[in-house]
């Protein structure tokens, strides 16, 4: 299984390496010279050649890469150019709530969407397999600002029920309140292709023979379904819920947006509404590496769910 | 077994294909859900392309006497902060908003395609063009679309750019998946051996018998895509006011929201609306070309 991981982890050295080059290109092609930013409108051409300098601008492309690699090592991301603050001490801050809003979202959806899932294929063709089904498609085709607006108008605004803008803490600090709604609006659309896949795969388990051997042995039909058919049909689950991290990450930029939420993506939206390059490259490629992270660990999660990817 | 042989035989396939999608229409109308979703579909792309005919105000034209006026007899879908008619700027907005699906999907279709097809017939660049592709695959489309709108500055044309790049790596994954399939086909290597051309086994032999597959994969994309470039949209990257696109209207909406809740509802319904149909439409197709995808 170590083999395994390091073979994977290998794998994912390229295209760190890709995400890293991107995020380099990113300040290389933006209109604007970095430099003149920084030094303002009326500075001198020497003040601007001296930043230039500074920065490192004035060096060939592949050295300038090489040193925006040891400088990302190293922690230091740059300035931004609106607050002035390290673009690291900005994404320090904003990583906790990011991380939380996404784990709150996976809290949401993955339970829900398994139960979901399960209780379409024990009830195949009836009524609650079709309208849980329905409601997956519907979720699936809603834009994740819908169900904000919907969740602020209603639960957040008419009712007062939940607090909807900004982070008053965290979780275990008082904050839960204020998580609840973003979190809700983050994970209803996993929801839906969760319980889409975890019927496919369970109904695929439940006529597969050892499910037959555990009901002849006289088990439970709760531990057949729980503890033989659902923990077989977790495996494409898994891997779908890994895919998802991609949708997740898109979703949070939009949720941050929309419920005030302290978080990356709220932070690259305002830097490039103000054209902070430094910080909004640095937020965008906080967010890729954490795409790429989560990739891997979902593979690692695969060999360890399924013993035969080992033995390949 | 010559050439020609070989042809005939790829011929019957092709007609026994184009005989099998002359009944694909009747296929899809006897599926109920199918056919609703594709008169929808085809209602709004129909209203869409008549835009500049149908829409009863100026998509444009303000008028301060009326601003958030709820639904009602003279403006169906009311009127939003600055009083025009929420009804034209739908109908408006659904032809950006369609526009952005379409060309993600053709475009990103297009290369994805080929670079999947390619990297499946020369293997000596597989290695090269799949890593390109996790590359690209570790960039999630709302995340090219921010990098892109801070490259070229917010609009149409980052949203379309950050549209086809997130499709192409996806597709080629799709393509690649599909053409391994026809690689190992026994009229490959027939066709190999009887001396046929690099580029007529790649476009007549591999590309004809992946499009199947391809075409339901980006069917099924096209949702996937629209909510994406509306959600760009709603973060203010996509087209920039007044320009009509329902993700902006829902963003501009937001703002109003406790007041006059429609304006930012009614577009989001209409997104939502496009991106059903078109999945249930995608669902079905699928059901239908590609049965072994059937989940």
């Amino acid at each position: 299984m170590g083999q395994q991981i390091v073979h994977r982890l290998l794998i994912s050295f390229p295209a760190l390496l890709g995400v890293l080059f991107l995020c380099f290109c990113l300040l290389q092609v933006v209109p604007a010279d970095p430099a003149m930013i920084i030094a303002g409108p009326d500075a001198k051409a020497e003040t601007i050649a001296a930043i230039r300098r500074e920065l490192g601008l004035d060096r060939s492309i592949p050295i300038q890469f090489f040193e925006y690699i040891l400088r990302v090592l190293r922690g230091d991301l740059g300035r931004s150019i609106i607050s002035n603050r390290m673009v690291s001490e900005e994404l320090a801050m904003t990583i906790g709530p990011t991380v939380e809003l996404m784990l709150g979202a996976m809290l949401i959806a993955v339970p829900s969407g398994l139960a979901l899932g399960t209780l379409a294929a024990v009830n195949r063709g009836r009524l609650v397999d079709r309208v849980i089904m329905a409601c997956s498609v519907a979720g699936v085709s809603m834009p994740v600002f819908f169900i904000g607006l919907i969740l602020i108008q209603y639960v957040g605004f008419k009712w007062a029920l939940l607090p909807f803008t900004g982070r008053t803490g965290p979780v275990w600090d008082g904050g839960l309140p204020s998580l609840i709604l973003p979190a809700l609006t983050l994970g209803a659309v996993l929801i839906g292709p969760i319980a889409r896949l975890t019927r496919t795969a369970v109904l695929e388990v439940l006529g597969a023979d050892f499910v037959r051997t555990a009901r002849a042995k006289g088990l439970r039909e709760s531990v057949v379904i729980i503890h033989h058919a659902l923990r077989n049909a977790m495996i494409p689950v898994v891997t779908l819920i890994g895919l998802q991290a991609a949708f997740l990450l898109g979703g949070a930029v939009v949720t941050e947006t929309m419920f005030s939420w302290p978080g990356v993506g709220r932070l690259a939206v305002g830097a490039i509404v103000s054209s902070d390059f430094p910080t909004a490259q640095g937020a965008i490629m906080i967010l890729a590496v954490a795409f790429l992270s989560i990739n891997l660990l979902v593979d690692v999660l695969y060999v360890y769910l399924d013993p035969r990817v080992q033995r390949r | 077994m010559s050439v020609e042989v070989l042809d005939s035989a790829y011929v019957a396939d092709h007609e026994t294909g184009t005989f099998a999608r002359a009944g694909l229409l009747r296929r899809l109308a006897r599926d109920r859900v199918a056919a609703v979703a594709a008169l929808t579909l085809a209602a709004i792309v129909l209203a869409a392309l008549l835009a500049p005919w149908i829409a009863p105000y100026d998509p444009y034209f303000t008028d301060l006497t009326k601003v958030m006026q709820p639904p009602g007899a003279e403006h169906w879908f009311g009127t939003d902060n600055t009083g025009r008619d929420i009804l034209s700027r739908v109908i408006f907005g659904t032809r950006n908003t369609l526009m952005l699906g379409l060309v993600g999907v053709i475009v990103g279709g297009l290369f994805g395609g080929v670079l999947g097809i390619l990297a499946t017939y020369y293997r000596r660049l597989d290695g090269w063009i799949m890593r390109l592709v996790d590359v690209m695959l570790a960039f999630p489309a709302i995340l090219i679309g921010l990098a892109v709108a801070a490259i070229f500055g917010a609009g149409l044309t980052a949203v379309v750019i950050a549209l086809v790049v997130a499709t192409v790596p996806a597709v080629a994954r799709e393509a690649r998946g599909a053409a391994m399939g026809v690689m190992g086909q026994d009229f490959m290597e027939a066709g190999r051996a009887v001396g046929v051309s690099d580029g007529a086994l790649i476009w007549r032999y591999l590309t004809l018998n992946c499009i199947s597959t391809i075409f339901v994969f980006l069917t099924l994309r096209f949702g996937q895509i629209i909510l994406t470039g509306s959600a760009l949209g709603f973060l203010g990257m996509g087209a920039q006011p007044p320009t009509a696109e329902l993700g902006m209207m829902a963003a501009q909406g937001r703002d109003f929201l406790f007041m006059a809740p429609h304006i930012a509802t009614i577009p989001s319904c209409v997104i939502f609306v496009i991106v059903l149909a078109a999945n249930l439409l995608g669902d079905a197709l699928r059901d239908v070309l590609d049965p072994r995808l059937q989940t």
